[in-house]
């Protein structure tokens, strides 16, 4: 076998996974009075199946819902349209307790769905604890998500294509199949393992929306291990078969929905010659009608924190909220670089070494990282660098790392496919010129990366920002973050003052998303 | 005869007015600086842009209330032309017919295109795997097997080499003498058609500044760029 | 925008360095967010200290008392920790067992605990009992103990803490196995229809109280105080129960560690006077565990005082907390 020169992303890629598995080493070493096994009891087992099936169907809905939205706001223009889009981009960063309690004002007990209902005669009483709380949150959160990221690959289709579409006379279901329906499977299996990973793990909201302990996910013990039983080596096996589980998931899913070799253009697109089909314009005005009706209240609901906006404009939220934007600012760019690094792994992989399962499995490390709980992660990362570091610089070290990490698979998505799509353009062309290296990073990919590298920033850096995770573990005056501020504010019955904090929050998301959109949408 | 009879087109910032007239059977050579409309002229024939005032008509006929898809036209762009998902064959079928439910007389004459332009055997390959020259011939082929009476041709080759680009512009001179299709195609390089193209169109701020035999619109069309350089980009 | 990031780049680096940059010897104290944060009683300690001691007091904070454990465990020997604050008498046996702290060596009088404090690791510095919260406008009638809640079916919806993620969570679990003992499964068979859901923590369950999702929340006998003095609301009670209430107890220990024992220790010993206390009642809406030259606040004498306190020692949940919590697992998790 002849030797080759690791591409730098390759070592990337090998520096994020033995970090990963030295966490874990680190936790399972520091188990400390006994050797703890892990044992699945039936209990564990019920909640394993139980954590796969909600998460199977939240993310199918999100799917299903953002694809429709996607398709149906591609073919429709009206006025306020990207300030919807950037609202989009904004409800998959709300802190967990912020999502509940919109969940609770809209669709609760005594909340506006029961209102409207209690006015309209209706008797009954609202109940939506279990499955239906816990797929409304999930589709609440995830579905605009879905919407946006297929949104922005649909106006990446060549406006080539749409003009041959027109003049071949595609219908609008030849448009779909030959135009919409590349996109959609270039990106669904990217987003459905990100949208599993994402409800196989989301904790708050399962245990306040799932009605009693058989609705719980495996963070809960994860979560237990760490925090009550203090048993480090439980939690790292618990975190491990998590891991484990999610990569199966992750694989599975690529597995079904291979991703065919992308042909996409940065143009802008003209109109869709699909937009004026009746049958269309009714199923699109339907879709965006539920949609929205859907999307709207619970996002409206957020608005209840404005009345106290100015309770809690002061001195300590000015440094929080410039202390948020500097570890956004840190963990962004290090998951742009880290997406970068793995993107240009995977292209060489695949294009260069013509090794496409390498390929695949860089593909899947960002994913994979989602699946790591971040308070297990930082534990394990803090027992490796405590020998080195002064604890106070330890936290400050991890925190920008492990959100970084945390947005990576997220950055990954924008970047990835660019690269991808820079070699396929001119990748024989700079091999003719000789090209290589530094200069034709400079020459080649960077015209077409700046602007999804842009957009990748921005929403690491609103996904970082929105962040609680590890500030939960290495808080502190000088660490204070606004969500760490809001969950400050709950534990002093504040309730109001952690609403109007979770509304800035998802402001500053909204003004990160509304730039990451300018970005990606610009004409090149 | 196509007729284009001051056909007005705005924007914010562009505007054109084209006046042309392109016998059948003829090649027709837009060329100019880039920018300067010969894109706009094209997607105003295919219809992918709609005149404010003016007429369009060919042999009699207006196309102006047509539909793309309706219109007696087949485009070949400069890149793009491929469904990327889609085997060659089946790239060339959309041009018979989009629901890609061929009879089989369709996929031989498919086939039969596929010879024509040099690719005999190329049918189940996909886009991906093929050189920049060849993808452009299938989409020639997609063009040529639609039977429309006009071809038009997006500055088609320009990506391609020199010498490759000769040879293709052979096989478009041979194929629409062989099927007296009319083809009118823009082209950053004007030399290289000169000899096949019975007419040559200077276009320039949207508007025809000459039309006419070759040599005398190059003449033009040099004087013009050695005082103002325009080089392609 | 690249400039603002810049520029917050730097203030939080610059920030960050002042911390570093101190010539008085500096006090660190570990506690969780909410003691530390704007309406917690963490500015005034801090100030008052500091008139005293000629130090600076520090304050580095977890999430909640489970967070600070843990994070004292990763540091272990090298922790920067000396004095630790808030956490419970539930984790007391485990945080005991770390061997990180030290006998705190003063002594312990004049106490308003309700039990006697036999701890020589840790003092506590506020308690509370744990209890049922309502709104007296909706929920006129409530029941009147344990078993009233439990056994009658038709008793309002209640809204607990997961017992595996939460303090007052686990107290209730507690309070159910104190009350029930070997029964307490029946128990939580017969009352879980009219639990609304268990939540990660205190302020998911109290936020869903006060969206009206429930009648009841798990919470302190001292919350309807926070509600009287700051929102001026009358309506929230606390029930008192026939069967007694669960103690809660937050205590502090000195480390092992502290390279300023005195200092520490003039902290623990500042915890148990005067300017500490007083700071508790509406600072950290809990009792102070001495008496204050300033009397109490009218909604806190006004609180209900049960007369009974339920408590396992930390030993004994050390002990069993697993085997409750698989019993109560068995008989909600259906």
């Amino acid at each position: 076998m002849r030797f080759r020169r690791p591409h730098p992303g390759s070592l990337v890629a090998v520096a994020i996974v033995a970090l990963l598995a030295a966490g874990f080493f680190a936790l399972l070493r520091a188990g400390g009075h006994e050797a703890s096994f892990l044992s699945i009891g039936p209990y564990l087992l019920r909640l394993l199946l139980f954590s796969l099936a909600q998460a199977g169907l939240s993310m199918v809905l999100s799917l299903a819902l953002g694809s429709a939205l996607a398709l149906a706001l591609a073919r429709r223009n009206f006025p306020g349209k990207d300030i919807l889009l950037s609202a989009l981009g904004t409800t998959m960063i709300m802190p967990a307790i912020v999502a509940v309690f919109a969940v609770f004002t809209v669709y609760g007990r005594n909340g506006w769905l029961a209102e409207i209902l209690k006015a309209l005669g209706w008797p009954g009483d609202i109940n939506i604890f279990g499955y239906p709380g816990i797929l409304i949150a999930h589709v609440f959160l995830n579905a605009p998500f879905v919407a946006k990221i297929i949104l922005d690959a649909l106006h990446l289709i060549p406006a080539e294509q749409w003009r041959l579409a027109s003049a071949l006379g595609f219908s609008s279901g030849q448009i779909f199949r030959h135009l919409d329906w590349p996109v959609f499977r270039a990106e669904l299996p990217g987003l459905a393992s990100l949208v599993f990973l994402l409800c196989f793990k989301s904790f708050a909201i399962v245990l306040a929306l799932g009605g009693g302990p058989s609705r719980a996910t495996l963070e809960v013990a994860i979560y237990e291990a760490l925090k009550v039983d203090l048993d480090f080596a439980r939690a790292a096996w618990i975190a491990l078969i998590q891991v484990a589980i999610c990569l199966t998931a992750t694989l599975a899913l690529h597995g079904v929905l291979a991703r065919p070799p992308v042909a996409t253009t940065s143009r802008t697109t003209i109109s869709r010659p699909d937009a004026p089909n009746p049958p269309l314009m009714i199923l699109d005005g339907f879709v965006l009608t539920a949609g929205l009706l859907f999307i709207a209240p619970l996002a409206l609901s957020i608005f209840t924190g404005l009345g106290h906006i100015t309770a809690v404009l002061d001195e300590d939220l000015l440094f929080a909220l410039l202390t948020s934007l500097a570890i956004a600012a840190m963990a962004s760019t290090l998951a742009c670089s880290l997406a970068l690094a793995l993107g240009a792994a995977v292209r060489t992989h695949r294009v260069g070494f013509g090794s496409p399962r390498w390929a695949a499995v860089f593909d899947l490390i960002p994913n994979a990282l989602l699946a790591v709980p971040p308070f297990a992660l930082t534990a394990g990362l803090f027992l490796l660098i405590r020998p080195f570091v002064d604890s106070a610089v330890g936290g400050l070290i991890l925190l920008p790392v492990v959100n970084g990490l945390g947005a990576l698979p997220f950055a990954y998505r924008y970047v990835a496919p660019r690269l991808l799509l820079a070699e396929e353009r001119y990748g024989r062309l700079s091999s003719s010129l000789g090209l290589t290296g530094l200069t034709r990073a400079q020459i080649v990919d960077w015209p077409l990366l700046r602007r999804p590298l842009g957009s990748a920033f921005a929403l690491a850096a609103a996904l970082s920002f929105g962040d609680f995770g590890i500030i939960a573990l290495f808080g502190g005056p000088e660490l204070r973050t606004l969500p760490y501020l809001l969950y400050e504010r709950l534990g002093a019955y504040r309730f109001e003052e952690a609403s109007a904090i979770g509304l800035l929050i998802l402001f500053v998301a909204f003004m990160l998303a509304h730039m990451s959109g300018r970005w990606s949408h610009a004409p090149d | 005869m196509l007729l284009i009879d001051q056909c007005r087109l705005t924007w914010p910032d562009f505007s054109a007015d084209y006046s042309l007239k392109v016998e059948d059977g003829a090649l027709c050579a837009l060329i100019g600086s880039s920018g300067g409309g010969k894109t706009t002229l094209l997607h105003l024939i295919a219809g992918f842009e709609t005149p404010q005032s003016g007429t369009l008509t060919f042999r009699g006929s207006d196309l102006l209330p047509l539909q793309p898809s309706q219109r007696p036209v087949a485009i070949v762009f400069q890149d793009h032309n491929l469904f990327p998902h889609l085997s060659v064959a089946r790239n060339v079928a959309l041009g018979l017919r989009p629901s890609l439910r061929l009879e089989k007389a369709e996929w031989a004459l498919v086939s039969e295109m596929l010879e024509a332009v040099g690719l005999t055997g190329y049918d189940h390959r996909k886009p991906g795997e093929m050189s920049g020259g060849q993808r452009q011939r299938v989409a020639l082929a997609r063009a040529m097997v639609s039977k429309r009476p006009i071809i038009l041709l997006d500055e088609p080759f320009s990506s391609l080499d020199p010498q490759l680009r000769r040879s293709m512009i052979q096989l478009v001179d041979e194929l629409r003498k062989r099927q007296s299709i009319t083809v009118i195609m823009s082209i950053h390089t004007p030399e290289e058609v000169a000899d096949v193209a019975e007419q040559m169109v200077l276009i320039d701020h949207g508007r025809v500044i000459q039309a006419g035999s070759p040599p005398e619109v190059l003449r033009t069309f040099h004087s013009r760029s050695s005082t103002a350089p325009d080089l392609p980009v | 925008m690249l400039n603002r990031l810049v520029f917050a780049l730097t203030a939080f680096c610059l920030f960050a360095g002042t911390a570093a940059a101190q010539t008085k010897p500096i006090l660190m104290v570990y506690t969780y967010g909410s003691f530390a944060g704007k309406y917690g009683p963490g500015k005034a300690v801090k100030e008052r200290f500091e008139a005293k001691c000629n130090c600076e007091l520090n304050w580095i904070t977890a999430e909640d008392a489970g967070s600070l454990l843990g994070r004292l465990r990763l540091e272990g020997k090298d922790t920067k920790a000396d004095v630790v604050l808030g956490l419970d008498m539930n984790l007391a046996a485990e945080a005991k067992s770390s061997d990180l702290f030290a006998p705190h060596g003063l002594e312990l009088k004049n106490l308003s605990l309700p039990i006697t404090w036999a701890s020589d690791t840790f003092i506590p510095f506020d308690w509370g009992y744990l209890a049922f919260v309502y709104d007296s406008t909706k929920l006129p009638e409530p029941p009147k103990g344990l078993k009233e809640l439990v056994e009658n079916p038709n008793g309002p919806k209640i809204v607990l803490q997961d017992p595996r993620t939460s303090a007052p969570g686990l107290g209730f679990l507690l309070w159910m196995q104190k009350v029930y003992g070997d029964q307490s499964d029946k128990a939580w068979a017969q009352l879980k229809p009219r639990i609304v859901t268990f939540t990660k923590g205190w302020s998911e369950a109290y936020g869903l109280f006060l969206k009206g999702e429930a009648d009841m929340v798990m919470s302190y006998t001292t919350s309807p105080a926070y509600h009287v003095m700051i929102e001026k609301k009358n309506q929230y009670k606390a029930a008192p129960f026939a069967e007694g209430h669960y103690l809660h107890i937050e205590i502090a220990g000195m480390t092992q560690t502290t390279k300023q024992p005195e200092l520490a220790k003039a902290f623990m010993n500042f915890i148990l006077s005067d300017d500490f206390q007083s700071a508790m009642p509406e600072g950290n809406w809990m009792m102070p565990v001495k008496a204050t030259s300033k009397e109490l606040p009218q909604a806190f004498r006004d609180a209900i005082q049960p007369s009974t306190a339920l408590l396992f020692t930390p030993e004994e949940v050390q002990k069993n907390r697993r085997s409750f919590t698989d019993r109560w697992l068995n008989a909600t998790a259906q």
